[in-house]
């Protein structure tokens, strides 16, 4: 029996910041695959999968500081978007400015979390994301 | 009866006043006998000789040293009162009026004065000397009436009058003499003819006498060049037949004269003589003056010779003018009369001290002027030097602002950027600890311990660089702000420690306002309280208090603490950035919390500040400038 869970996307031109990411999502156990953008255009590219059919993410974790197009950019669109504007984004940076956090709201963003250095943090962000959005599926240890 | 009466009765009254007034009078006369000196002119007493004559003889006569002098002019006037009664009146009147008093000196001016005297001397004056002014001496006649006198005795110049004129006209070829009397009789031309004589081989001789006045003026406008005037003497009448006195004459016809006139009478210099070898009543009147001083100093009147009448060369200074004769060649002693100083001789020294004035004056005020042009120019000059100066302050500070602005972001972003390799070293230090333990000994994984630990001390660093930094960044927000959430807010994320180490933490802020940015203030505070906590580590009791009050500056915040405190001395390094007092192995912290605090309070227009001594604690203050602080 298989199940098609709902991927989550992220949003990460790091590799270290991508991997941790996953890593630390994968400590929680989830089974939601993981679906990865490495810069905004890769992301805008999935709305139009999504429209081909393709399952939308149960949430998108959004780094503000892409190459191409940036982040907040992303964001706009995507909370512009007639269908898409409700997958909850969470915006996962390492800017603390208070510029970046106001317009990341202001466009609609879902919440906004600080990149932790320590690696524990990263591990309770996790939790607190999969507690949030309780909709995450996880494999029971 | 009534009259007889009335008369006795103004005896009675004068002789009570001689007898009151006799007292004075008796005491006066012991001063010496009044000096009298009677002075019979021939004419009235106008007469413009007797008036000048006059006047020179009182002068002498003033400057002699007799107190009491007493001076009878009287005029025989028997040239307007001709005949003999009026001469007869004239001794009557003499006679009774002069009855009653001694006479010193009799002065008679001129021949017919010294006539009437001599005649009637012997009745009149008999034992007083007699002193003259006449035109002939006195011959057998006049001294067997008596030889007691002396005098003057006019005599005329025409000869060196004309022997002057001649040296300052060489050039001359003829002359002209002009006189004439009321009578008619020549005898002024006849004196000239006599004296003159010896010149008509040089000179052509003209005697223009008795001319009608009209007459005279025509003829003397059209005398011709190379020739000159000799005024002798003319008295005429005008057309309303009134006596012209000689000077008169001379006035109306020598201003239209084409020749230079010279004369002998000292009183026509002046009324259009050039000049002459004058004589007249002022050196008469003097010299009459000085005989009479004489005899009433004692000498006797025959003592004294018999003088000619003073004369000497006198000039009208106009004339000289009119006809271009230079002074220089004038005899010596000349009298030069009537000088007209020009404006600049009477005036030289005034007018040399005004120019003199005005040119100090004028120096003065171009001296301002220029001074005040060069302040004006030193003016312009620093103030343009000024906007020059506040121009380019202007520009460097905009530099600055944008150099400031950009090192700040580019401390900002650098900081960002390196946190991102830390939290690689971070996460997988941290994966490989807890996934690959079993494959690592102890020493690795105290590594590992090591590595995490400096992350965590590099992350920490790089959070309050970026503090630090948002901190100037950041804008200011000020709001009224509640002291007691606030606190208690920023405690609260202390709790944990604070209760972890057993912390007394007494908070002793009971309420009141300040205005404030709530972010600045809380950093400052929080940062104030971790340093606290962090120094009260080794403390066996830690104690930290925050407490507030209200100061005329505004509102004090404090921490105190009775940690390990500090040296004063080095209070001010403590609030600079990255200053440390101790070992980070022993407090660890990156030396910026402090920092952070100060430019805080700096934000907000406050102070920050510390009072400690080492060992015994220390207080940590933030003023506030507006706030209210409840008791």
């Amino acid at each position: 029996m298989t199940t098609t869970f709902s991927p989550i996307l992220i949003v990460e031109d790091r590799a270290v910041d991508l991997d941790l990411t996953k890593r630390a999502f994968a400590r929680r156990r989830l089974l939601n695959p993981i679906e990865v953008a490495r810069d905004g255009e890769e992301a805008l590219a999935y709305i139009e999968r999504w429209e081909a059919g393709e399952p939308t993410p149960v949430f998108i974790m959004l780094d503000l500081r892409l190459p191409k197009v940036d982040g907040l950019e992303v964001l706009r669109r995507l909370k512009n978007h007639p269908t898409y504007s409700s997958i909850p984004v969470i915006v996962l940076t390492t800017s603390a400015e208070d510029t970046d956090i106001n317009e990341a709201y202001r466009l609609g963003c879902n919440s906004y979390i600080i990149k932790p250095v320590d690696f524990n943090k990263f591990m309770e962000v996790a939790l607190q994301v999969e507690v949030y959005w309780g909709a995450l599926n996880r494999v029971l240890t | 009866m009534k009259v007889a009466q009335h008369i006795s009765r103004r005896k009675l009254l004068l002789a009570c006043s001689a007898v009151l007034l006799f007292v004075p009078i008796a005491a006066a006369q012991k001063a010496p006998e009044p000096k009298r000196v009677l002075a019979i002119y021939w004419d009235n007493k106008d007469f413009r000789g007797n008036v000048i004559f006059d006047e020179q003889f009182q002068k002498v006569l003033k400057s002699a040293p007799f107190p009491n002098l007493e001076y009878y002019p009287e005029y025989l006037e028997s040239s307007r009162f001709p005949g003999d009664d009026h001469v007869e009146a004239f001794y009557e009147y003499l006679k009774r009026k002069y009855d009653d008093r001694h006479i010193d000196v009799i002065l008679a001016i001129p021949d017919t004065p010294l006539n009437f005297v001599l005649k009637y001397r012997k009745d009149l004056f008999p034992d007083t000397p007699i002193v003259f002014n006449a035109t002939k001496p006195p011959g057998e006649a006049e001294y067997a009436v008596t030889r007691d006198m002396t005098g003057i005795v006019v005599q005329t110049t025409h000869r060196e009058t004309l022997d002057l004129a001649l040296k300052l006209h060489p050039d001359t070829q003829q002359l002209f003499v002009i006189s004439g009397s009321l009578e008619h009789d020549h005898r002024y031309e006849a004196t000239a003819r006599q004296e003159l004589a010896p010149y008509e081989n040089r000179v052509h001789i003209t005697y223009l006498t008795d001319l009608p006045l009209n007459e005279l003026i025509t003829t003397t406008q059209k005398l011709p060049p190379r020739s000159i005037g000799l005024y002798v003497w003319q008295k005429t009448r005008d057309d309303q037949g009134r006596i012209l006195e000689t000077f008169e004459v001379l006035q109306r016809f020598a201003p239209t004269a084409s020749v230079p006139l010279y004369g002998l009478g000292s009183g026509n210099v002046g009324m259009g003589l050039v000049g002459g070898y004058v004589q007249g009543p002022d050196g008469n009147g003097k010299r009459v003056g000085e005989m009479v001083v004489r005899i009433l100093n004692g000498e006797r009147a025959q003592d004294i010779a018999i003088e000619p009448a003073p004369n000497g060369p006198m000039f009208d200074w106009r004339q000289l003018q009119r006809w271009a004769i230079d002074e220089s060649r004038l005899p010596a002693g000349s009298v030069v009369r009537f000088r007209e100083f020009s404006f600049w001789e009477l005036y030289k020294w005034r007018i040399v001290g005004v120019i003199a004035l005005f040119a100090l004056q004028t120096m003065f005020i171009g001296v301002l002027l220029v001074e005040r042009r060069r302040r004006k120019r030193a003016r312009e000059l620093l103030a343009q030097l000024n906007a020059e100066l506040e121009e380019r302050i202007a520009a460097r500070t905009a530099a600055l602002d944008a150099k400031t602005r950009e090192l700040e972001a580019f401390a900002y972003s650098v900081a960002h950027d390196l946190k991102a390799p830390l939290r690689g070293i971070d996460g997988y230090s941290r994966l490989l600890l807890e996934d690959h333990k079993d494959q690592l000994d102890d020493e690795g994984r105290s590594f590992l311990n090591t590595i995490q630990a400096s992350a965590d001390e590099m992350s920490q660093l790089i959070q309050d660089l970026l503090d630090y930094s948002r901190l100037e960044r950041r804008e200011l927000n000020p709001h009224r702000l509640e002291l007691q959430p606030l606190v208690k807010a920023v405690v609260e994320q202390k709790q944990h420690e604070i209760v972890d180490r057993d912390i007394d933490f007494r908070v002793n802020v009971n309420g009141g306002y300040v205005m404030a940015d709530a972010n600045g203030l809380s950093q400052a505070l929080k940062n104030y309280i971790d340093n606290a906590v962090k120094f009260t580590r080794d403390v066996s009791a830690p104690l930290v208090e925050v407490g507030s009050r209200e100061t005329p500056g505004g509102c004090l915040l404090w921490v105190r603490d009775n940690g390990i405190g500090f040296d004063m001395k080095y209070h001010d390094r403590i609030f600079n950035i990255f200053q440390r007092l101790n070992h980070s192995e022993d407090y660890p912290g990156t030396g910026i919390g402090l920092a952070i605090v100060r430019k805080a309070m700096e934000r907000l227009g406050g102070r920050a500040w510390a009072e400690s001594e080492p060992g015994r604690g220390a207080t940590f203050y933030l003023e506030i400038p507006q706030g209210t602080v409840a008791k």
